[in-house]
């Protein structure tokens, strides 16, 4: 009787144990998506004055219209 | 708010591939990368049609919404450019891309990819404009020298346009109405979705 106690404590340690491998975290690695995390470029804030953008447009008219 | 963008004229393209040579010398792009290539649709049938094809700056640019390291940032323009000492070189964005933009240089043996380069729309990246860091990563950066890109610039038959959309739109209309013919602005939907 008592033999038969240990080995179901057993089996239930054994199964514990087994079932235990199988859980795995749930929560993903995840990603901010679309935030940028490099380096600012100094382009942009160049490229926000008026004059810069006058200047591509001039170039535009000057280089890609219709002859 | 001006919003840059590309557009090839199908039915101006002569397939002289100037604008991939010109892209190729202005930043010295390495052996193997193209961030320019002309395609050919049914080459050698009679009607046969040639488009430029590049990194089209889209809207809601598909290659930055995969990026798992979120390198790729938008200008106020709508030029999309990515950091590359970011960059992992993972793929993601080339599986994304409707273009077939994203390249990668072969480094290493077993195909081991380098960092992503694509076209930048001749606006650099992160690093100083046109420091030496920027020219060796990225090539030249005319934008911020008020030029634009190359490509587009040196197109003999004017094929290749690039600039404000407004204005870029308004060469095109301009040119279809002369032609009587529908409009074929390859890739502007798939791009530009409801701000073509």
């Amino acid at each position: 009787m008592k033999s038969l106690r240990v080995m179901g404590a057993a089996c239930l340690a054994v199964a514990v144990v087994a079932l235990a491998g199988c859980g795995e975290s749930v929560t993903p690695t995840v990603y901010e998506p679309g935030v940028y995390k490099g380096d600012r470029d100094p382009l942009l804030a160049k490229h926000a004055t008026p004059e810069a953008k006058e200047a591509l447009q001039e170039r535009f008219a000057m280089s890609q219209t219709d002859r | 708010m001006a919003r840059m963008k590309f557009l090839c004229d199908s039915e101006r393209c002569i397939e002289c591939n100037g604008c991939v040579t010109a892209c190729k010398n202005e930043h010295d792009v390495p052996w193997g990368v193209n961030r320019r290539r002309v395609v050919t649709l049914e080459d050698g049938v009679p009607g046969e049609k040639s488009i430029s094809v590049a990194c089209m700056h889209c809207t809601d640019a598909p290659c930055s919404a995969v990026c798992p390291v979120d390198c790729f940032y938008t200008t106020d323009d709508g030029i999309v450019l990515h950091d590359k000492d970011l960059c992992i070189g993972c793929g993601y964005c080339f599986y994304a891309c409707p273009f077939g933009a994203p390249q990668y240089p072969q480094k290493e043996a077993f195909g081991v990819r380098g960092k992503m380069d694509k076209c930048t729309f001749c606006a650099g990246g992160p690093p100083a404009d046109n420091s030496e860091q920027e020219i060796e990563k990225y090539g030249r950066n005319r934008i911020a020298e008020g030029k634009l890109p190359l490509c587009a610039e040196m197109c003999s038959t004017k094929a290749l346009l690039a600039g404000d959309g407004d204005m870029v739109a308004d060469i095109y209309r301009e040119r279809i109405m002369k032609r009587g013919t529908r409009p074929q602005s390859w890739g502007w939907e798939k791009a530009y979705q409801e701000d073509v």
